[in-house]
């Protein structure tokens, strides 16, 4: 098969509440995927948990046929900066350093030399729709700018799997719908799979797939039939 | 204002609003001890020079020039007594002594720590003096001091254990009547007296002018330190406060609240570092300078000061709370964008250059408050031009990095260098007389002393005589030693193997021999020329390590703020699969770039400005003294910036961060 990330039976509880409760997930390659339900009900923790942030409780997680839930966080840690991209809601850039080099700081973490580090990141930009922004600070950029530098961040290493919680839940209708064209777009271009969680049906339109995750179980469409 | 709404705030901060309360507390308490030890030194200067100006005696006016007895001068004028001193040796250390002789038939009032005015032949020791005469074997000490009376009162005393003798005489006793040699050092003239009030020394005055020197030192940069926790309070708070004032708070309720948190916080870091202080006081009091140590009295300020400063740093924190409010006030949507900052301006290095060139002109006379005044400008300039140099530095550091942590750090300069240079301003001023002192060995005085010889000033028309009683004096003593007169001096050679007790024992035997003289060794010439120079490395040492101390403090407090400020990023990025390692290299190189650079720049450039001075070997203790304290200074930042650790561990532990 040809299913690039697969979680089997995970669960996870805090305390008494039970965040997740026996969920199976397959995403296939270059497959995007919007995860969707009310608030409380898991997303998050069904992300944490696939990307190696958080431990399930009991379950599996294979990342290409290879288990990395019972990994060293050491390992998961490694994992989640070549293997996997992130795209938070916001607050991820830093505020000090220019959009450039914030996006060639992953891959200046995985030894490239600073000069091709910042290269390799400058060729996101126009695709991106950032021609200009190289050198300004998180802080002089709008919300949707900073979330593409964010996007672009998260592709640089070539990752085998994009995570985003609520990436354009900072941002204005228009703005949100562009801004989520542009992660599918990119992400499927770099050949890497998509895992979306939102709230809001239209960013849930641009994936390939929806899931619904209801207290903890998904509804429907976890793993195809 | 609204005090129980003030009290909820400060509790119901969450733990990282508490802990920002903490730093605060911790920042102001530290800053209350060094400036409370900043300020107790330039007291305990003046009580030292307080204390000791009885043996500074001030000729009684138009009395004694001319031994005519003017007409109409007032009674204060009339000479009451006559007074000499002179310093003699014993082993390595100085005793002063003081000869006193009453004029009148009536005893005059007597100076302090004395019961009454010693009587002809009558002597008083002080107690360490007492101690030692009586350890050491009569005809090594006691025996130069007959018909010992009394002990002397600390309030005589410049230091714990300081050696003085006080000597009665008749006032025509030649003691108080010879001429002195010229070494003013050694010994000072008799003079007439109109009391024994005295005045204080010019060496007194010139140790309260460099103790005010020292004390700017380390006042402008814990001034900028505390002012900048002050802030730090506020910092934490801002985006609750920015929330209150969009539930409709005044912008005058939302200051009064930040401002009386701030300033309850303040208080009582300030009553913690004043206790700090009191338990520190009497370690501080075991500093040698001026010859011995320190009365734990003399280092607490007036309780009037020590009042001040507790009323003033709260209030000082308030001001500093209220500027950094201004922001939020002004503006409801209080979460400010960074953005780059805008880049300081040459114009300060201009003004530095123009206060510096200023700087003689204004400094001609010799007024305290003035030099204070140009210092204090200088050191304010320097402060300017502080934080451009450390933006410069972290450009430099930018562009050439090639691993993250490196490039972090720059960055994180470039973005606010007013925080780098808070850090590392102290160490930067004070480095570079640190590093110039280290290399004055006091080898450059006694790189020609010959040992084993005493020589006595003498009138020239006396030598062959004083140097026959001499010989015969040391003979009686069963002393043997070459005696020779040469012009105005007699030498005493006991042989370059004549142990430290010999020389006492010569010196014992030759006391009194020529009044008012005292027989010395080379090395006792050279006594308090070295005694100086040692002085002025202690206190560099002391400014250096008060520098060192706000640096680590500071280099903490930023450290922990700048972890709270962007937790949320560090969290996401820690999330992303950035190993804290890197977030935490970035860390310590952000203080250690500026510290090596400014710092250990400063140290260099001044060691190598002492270089041209430099005799012979190089002043080993010096620079063992000076690469200790950098040693612990650089550990003690490091270990500051550790500290810190598990809050980053901790505060990006959530696997789901959210700005509070
Ligand atoms: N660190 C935690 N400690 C305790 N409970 C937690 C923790 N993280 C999540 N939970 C609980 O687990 C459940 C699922 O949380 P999760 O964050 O996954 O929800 P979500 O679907 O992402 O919600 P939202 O749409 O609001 O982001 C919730 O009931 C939440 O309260
Ligand atoms: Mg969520």
């Amino acid at each position: 098969m040809n299913d690039v990330l697969v979680g089997r039976a995970l669960a996870k509880r805090f305390g008494q509440t039970v965040a997740l409760d026996g969920v199976d997930l397959a995403v296939r390659a270059g497959e995007a995927v919007a995860i969707m339900g009310p608030s409380g009900s898991g997303k998050s923790t069904l992300l944490h948990c696939l990307a190696g942030i958080m431990k399930p409780d009991s379950g599996e997680v294979h990342l290409l046929g290879q288990r990395i839930d019972n990994m060293r966080e050491r390992g998961r840690s490694a994992l989640r900066r070549t293997r996997f991209g992130f795209v938070f809601q916001f607050g991820q850039l830093l505020p000090e350093l220019p959009a450039e080099e914030n996006v060639a700081l992953p891959l200046m973490l995985g030894d490239v030399p600073r000069a091709q580090a910042v290269r390799q990141a400058r060729d996101w930009f126009g695709p991106l729709g950032l021609h200009g922004m190289e050198t300004r600070r998180p802080g002089e950029l709008s919300g949707g700018q900073a979330q593409r530098v964010a996007i672009a961040r998260a592709l640089v290493t070539k990752p085998a799997v994009v995570f985003a919680d609520e990436p354009t839940g900072a941002l204005d209708q228009t703005t949100g719908e562009e801004t989520m064209r542009l992660l599918v777009e990119a992400t499927k271009h770099n050949g890497a799979c998509l895992i979306v969680v939102t709230h809001d049906p239209n960013v849930a339109g641009w994936c390939d797939r929806t899931v619904e995750v209801r207290d903890g179980h998904l509804l429907a469409g976890g793993v195809r039939a | 204002m609204n005090l129980d709404l003030t009290w909820r705030l400060l509790k119901g901060g969450g733990r990282k609003g508490l802990l920002g309360t903490w730093l605060t507390l911790g920042a102001v308490a530290v800053s209350m001890a060094l400036l409370l030890f900043a300020v107790a030194a330039n007291y305990a200067f003046e009580a030292r020079a307080d204390r000791s100006a009885w043996r500074n005696p001030v000729a009684t006016t138009g009395v004694q020039e001319k031994g005519v007895q003017e007409k109409g001068v007032q009674e204060k004028g009339k000479a009451v007594a006559i007074e000499a001193s002179r310093h003699d040796f014993v082993r390595d250390k100085d005793i002063t002594v003081v000869d006193l002789g009453a004029l009148g038939a009536e005893a005059p009032a007597p100076p302090p720590g004395l019961a009454r005015f010693p009587a002809p032949g009558e002597v008083w020791l002080s107690p360490a003096l007492k101690e030692l005469a009586e350890q050491l074997p009569a005809d090594q000490l006691a025996a130069r001091f007959p018909g010992t009376k009394g002990v002397l009162g600390e309030e005589a005393l410049l230091y714990p254990g300081e050696l003085i003798a006080v000597v009665g005489r008749k006032p025509d006793a030649p003691e108080l009547t010879a001429q002195r040699s010229d070494d003013w050092i050694i010994a000072k003239p008799p003079v007439k007296v109109a009391s024994l009030a005295g005045e204080p020394t010019e060496d007194a005055e010139a140790y309260q002018v460099l103790a005010l020197i020292a004390g700017v030192l380390m006042i402008v940069p814990l001034l900028v330190f505390g002012g900048a926790a002050a802030r730090l309070t506020v910092a934490r708070r801002d985006q609750r406060l920015a929330t209150l004032r969009l539930v409709g708070a005044t912008p005058g309720q939302v200051v009064g609240m930040t401002v009386a948190e701030a300033m309850i916080v303040a208080l009582a870091g300030a009553v913690t570092g004043t206790l700090a202080y009191a338990l520190a006081a009497p370690l501080l009091a075991g500093i040698q300078i001026g010859g011995g140590p320190w009365f734990v009295s003399d280092l607490w300020p007036s309780p009037l000061v020590l009042g001040g400063l507790l009323v003033a740093v709260p209030l000082l924190v308030g001001l500093s709370a209220v500027v950094g409010l201004r922001r939020v006030v002004v503006s409801p949507l209080g979460v400010a964008k960074r953005e780059t900052p805008p880049a300081m301006r040459f114009v300060r290095v201009v003004v530095l250059l123009a206060v510096l060139a200023a700087v003689p002109l204004l400094s001609r006379g010799n007024a305290v408050g003035p030099i204070a005044v140009v210092i204090g400008l200088a050191f304010l300039c320097v402060n300017l031009v502080g934080p451009w140099v450390v933006g410069i530095i972290g450009r430099v550091t930018a562009r050439r990095a090639n691993r993250p942590a490196r490039l972090l750090a720059g960055r994180r300069l470039v973005d606010d260098p007013r925080s780098a240079w808070r850090t590392v301003s102290g160490v930067a001023m004070t480095g570079f007389v640190a590093g110039f002192l280290c290399l004055l060995s006091p080898g450059v005085f006694n790189s020609t002393g010959v040992t084993g010889q005493l020589q006595i000033a003498v009138p020239a028309d006396q030598t062959a005589a004083v140097a026959e009683q001499a010989r015969t004096r040391l003979k009686e003593a069963g002393i043997t030693a070459t005696v020779k007169p040469v012009k105005k001096v007699v030498a005493v050679a006991l042989g370059t193997s004549a142990d430290a007790a010999t020389v006492d024992r010569a010196r014992t035997a030759l006391a009194g021999l020529v009044p008012g003289h005292t027989p010395t060794t080379d090395a006792d010439d050279e006594h308090f020329g070295v005694q100086i120079l040692a002085d002025v490395r202690a206190g560099t040492v002391v400014v250096l390590s008060v520098s060192f101390l706000v640096a680590i403090a500071s280099a903490g407090i930023t450290a922990a703020s700048s972890i709270l400020d962007r937790r949320q990023t560090y969290g996401l990025l820690r999330l992303a699969g950035t190993p804290l390692e890197v977030l935490d290299k970035a860390r310590r190189a952000e203080t250690l770039i500026p510290l090596t650079v400014m710092g250990g720049g400063a140290i260099l450039v001044g060691a190598f400005c002492a270089a041209p001075f430099m005799i012979g070997a190089v002043n080993s203790t010096g620079v063992i003294t000076l690469l200790l304290c950098v040693g612990l200074g650089f550990a003690g930042v490091i270990g500051a910036g550790a500290l810190s650790r598990p809050l980053l561990n901790s505060v990006t532990a959530d696997p789901a961060p959210r700005p509070d």
